[in-house]
């Protein structure tokens, strides 16, 4: 039950290749995030998950991607659509039904289900993303939040299981963040469910995790946990990335002070330090 | 490929929650009580049979609960061709008696009657169709076209281009206010020069419509949209119900009946007189 | 000197629903502000006021000290430059030279100004090698690039941003608050908007928080992240570390974090440290 991605090369029509040799294998169940500087692929590898790149797109692709054993080159990406769910930045391009209800029954509508378990399945992703008090509501009613929660669950009632997101946090304020992060935090508890997510806020990914994909210009150039990877700041400012302020601040007092500290996460870091101030 | 936010606007439905009969009517049945209203209507010339219409007409929006004030609203609407046809026909083909005279313009009876016509003729199409805009919100009424054997892919272009018709608008403030920031003005009004003053506004608008589309797309076909093989169901699928069908019994009458009285006795084909 | 000022203003789109409420702001000139809030809060519907595109129901706006009710956004556009948040709602232009020059030639200068302001902009950016190319046709990194160029090369006094890195990557965040950093200490006034508190803490010296169409509060950025709770703000991860471990003086970025942390672990183990 894995995703498998092997020497991924990818050019969109007329373009360059956006993807080079591209190999990485999603352990199921994990939390995996993938950074970039803009431009570096993650939305197109995102697509490449179930099958929009190449079926859609067009262009030149290399290698494979295989989805529990289906290859995305060989088969319909309304197939995938019940292994691989995507939510994109952008809700305005994904949402468009009378209300959330009816939102979250189109996908499941197009996979042909019978009413009785549209309805179930509709009423367990509207409470595992705690949208079901809105059920009436129209899209344009909701916030930046409810709307990526929304876009979320009509994708969830789809019951795949791999979740992709693409930056669903770059259009949210911080009280939208915070409504991202809660729901998110629900998904890590709900079992078997995959996540990979492309985005950039350091501080979310730290969060939630377990390992982290950088792309350089369609190449993986790097594939760590997130405490490694943001414990090498230099690194990450050379690829045109960010760390967490505290990783930051790991690296700021371990250059004047010579301590040894690797911080990533906040409630690590207030630990952390005050054990070194308590030291003292 | 980026993809970034914009405001949502409201909903273009012109759907009115509330019930009804007439709400509660099947889409199927409205459509063809649609489809019967506008071919009788072509068929009769009389002014008075096209009154008795228009009260009919807005007596069934008032008895499915539409708001007055939507119904000013197309009245106002209306008002400037509800004028200019007897006007027109008044000016253009003068007919019958005149019985009204200010020194040069003569009021001709007969024109006046036609012009009347043609414009209450006009006023019971616009209300008949919003009758059932307003009483069948996108989803039940695609749902409908396409139990009528209409393609679901044509009831969904048709329901998202609805949908994103104030989007579109939208993005014309939006982008005016942009170019506006960077000194445009629009300084000639007419033709083919104001057209290319607005060029920095429509040609963001026009790429942003396919960056959407685009977008759209694929987010559709990512949730299953057009998977092969599979027969599309519904979540709050449609069904006929006894009283529908007493309903198009209804007005299969009427129409058979209002057809056999204007082809056998030429009811209401002469403008003034009802069975000449 | 005020350098830009807002009287009791009063905006709505329509009856009983007041976007803003009673907004007064003062913003010196060489101020840089951070204009935060959530959203619907109306920090954008204000900063609209300030060039003109939104004009208020009751109350002033001046600029430099003149009412600007009478002049048209045009006109104000060439002492406030304000930058979109969508890039893609100002881009239109076949070569991304015309794109940038587009904003210069609304302000009535000569030919061979427009071209070296136009060159100047294209070189601050990086963005000579691309002049001849589709602008719409770039990547979103440098869309973002080319709006920014579009006002640079108008050279206002102000500059208004609504979240100019929302989307972006560190790097090119980096690079915006350079530009801002180095338009500030040029003598021009800042405003931004925007979510981002690690920015706002680091670059802006002042804030100006809204809610729900008013002004909650208006102060130093150092207070104004005292009141986080009452504000419904997060502060920095630094902020936050500092308060919690009791530092002297709660840092606003990392690099004074650093020092007050060695200053706060010298103070309790009486150890000289040998900080700065």
């Amino acid at each position: 039950m894995t995703v498998v991605i092997q020497d991924l090369s990818y050019a969109y029509p007329d373009g360059d290749w956006a993807l080079r040799e591209l190999s990485l294998h999603v352990q199921p169940g994990e939390f995996l995030s993938i950074m970039g500087a803009n431009g570096a692929g993650k939305s197109t590898l995102c697509l490449a998950l179930n099958g929009i790149v190449p079926q859609a797109t067009g262009g030149r692709i290399r290698g494979n991607v295989t989805i529990n054993g289906l290859n995305t080159k060989e088969h319909s990406v309304a197939t995938f659509s019940k292994q691989v769910g995507i939510v994109f930045q952008n809700p305005e391009a994904q949402l468009f039904s009378v209300n959330v209800e009816a939102e979250v029954a189109f996908g499941l509508e197009n996979l042909g289900l019978p009413r009785e378990e549209m309805q179930e399945r509709i009423d367990w992703a509207l409470k595992l993303l705690k949208i079901e008090p809105l059920r009436h509501r129209s899209p344009s009613q909701l916030s930046g939040g409810e709307r990526q929660r929304l876009a979320i669950a009509s994708v969830l009632a789809m019951t795949p299981p791999f979740l992709v997101l693409d930056e669903p946090s770059a259009n949210l304020d911080s009280n939208g963040k915070r409504e991202l992060l809660a729901a998110l935090q629900d998904l890590k508890g709900t079992s078997g469910l995959t996540v990979i997510m492309a985005e950039h806020e350091t501080e979310l990914i730290a969060e939630f995790f377990d390992r982290v994909a950088v792309l350089d210009r369609g190449r993986l150039v790097r594939l760590e946990p997130p405490e490694r990877l943001f414990a090498d700041v230099s690194g990450m400012h050379a690829l045109g990335l960010g760390v967490p302020q505290v990783s930051e601040v790991a690296a700021c007092l371990n250059g004047e002070f010579g301590t040894d500290l690797s911080l990533t996460r906040y409630q690590e870091a207030h630990r952390n330090l005050k054990l070194v101030s308590d030291s003292n | 490929m980026q993809l970034k936010a914009e405001s949502m606007s409201v909903s273009p439905e012109f759907y009115i929650p509330g019930r009804s009969w007439l709400h509660d009517t099947d889409p199927r049945a409205k459509l063809l009580m649609l489809a019967l209203t506008v071919m009788l209507l072509l068929m009769f010339q009389n002014l008075w049979v096209m009154l008795v219409a228009w009260f009919l007409i807005l007596g069934v929006h008032r008895s499915a609960k539409v708001p007055r004030d939507r119904i000013l609203f197309l009245l106002r609407a209306l008002l400037p061709v509800t004028i200019l046809m007897p006007i027109i026909w008044l000016i253009f083909y003068p007919a019958g008696e005149v019985i009204l005279s200010f020194g040069f313009i003569n009021i001709h009876g007969e024109s006046l009657a036609i012009g009347l016509t043609v414009a209450l003729r006009i006023q019971v199409m616009t209300f008949a169709i919003f009758a059932l805009l307003f009483t069948t919100d996108t989803d039940t009424l695609m749902q409908g076209l396409v139990r009528l054997r209409m393609p679901y892919t044509w009831g969904l272009m048709l329901s998202l281009a609805l949908r994103y018709v104030p989007n579109f608008v939208g993005s014309y403030t939006s982008i005016q206010q942009a170019q506006q920031a960077r000194g445009l003005e629009y300084a000639s009004a007419r033709g083919l020069n104001r057209v290319r003053e607005m060029m920095p506004v429509l040609v963001p608008m026009i790429i942003g419509s396919f960056r959407r589309s685009e977008q759209m797309a694929i987010a559709l076909e990512a949730r299953g949209f057009g998977a092969p093989g599979v027969q599309r169901t519904f979540l709050k699928a449609i069904r006929m119900r006894r009283l529908d069908w007493a309903f198009i019994a209804l007005i299969l009458v009427v129409t058979l009946g209002l057809i056999t009285l204007n082809v056998l006795y030429e009811f209401g084909t002469d403008p003034l007189s009802l069975f000449p | 000197m005020t350098e830009i000022e807002s009287r009791k203003l009063r905006f709505s789109y329509s009856e009983n629903d007041d976007v803003l409420k009673s907004v007064s702001i003062q913003i010196d000139k060489g101020e840089f502000v951070a204009l935060i809030g959530q959203n619907g809060s109306g920090k954008t519907t204000l900063a609209k006021h300030l060039i003109g595109l939104l004009r208020p129901n009751e109350g002033t706006v001046l600029i430099q000290g003149e009412d600007i009710r009478d002049q048209p956004v045009g006109e104000i556009a060439r002492r406030v430059g304000y930058v979109f948040q969508n890039p893609d709602h100002q881009i239109f232009s076949a070569t991304l030279r015309e794109e940038i020059s587009y904003g210069p030639q609304n302000l009535q200068i000569g030919k061979a100004d427009i071209d070296l302001r136009t060159e100047q902009a294209m070189e601050r950016f990086d963005l000579t090698g691309h002049a001849e190319q589709q602008p719409a046709m770039l990547s979103y990194g440098l869309r973002r690039k080319v709006a920014l160029a579009s006002i640079y090369a108008m050279d206002p006094q102000i500059w208004i941003l609504d979240e100019p890195t929302g989307g972006l990557d560190w790097r090119s965040e980096q690079e915006t608050m350079t530009l801002l950093h180095e338009l500030n200490e040029a003598g021009k006034t800042i405003v931004l908007i925007t979510h981002d508190m690690r920015i706002v803490a680091e670059h802006a010296e002042r804030c100006i928080v809204m809610s729900k169409g008013r002004v909650v509060a208006s102060d130093a950025t150092r207070q104004i992240m005292e009141q986080d709770e009452a504000l419904d703000i997060l502060p920095p991860q630094v902020w936050r570390l500092g308060r919690a471990l009791n530092l002297q003086r709660v840092p606003l970025t990392v690099e004074a974090f650093c020092r007050e942390f060695g200053k706060h672990l010298a103070a309790e183990s009486g150890v000289d440290v040998g900080l700065p």
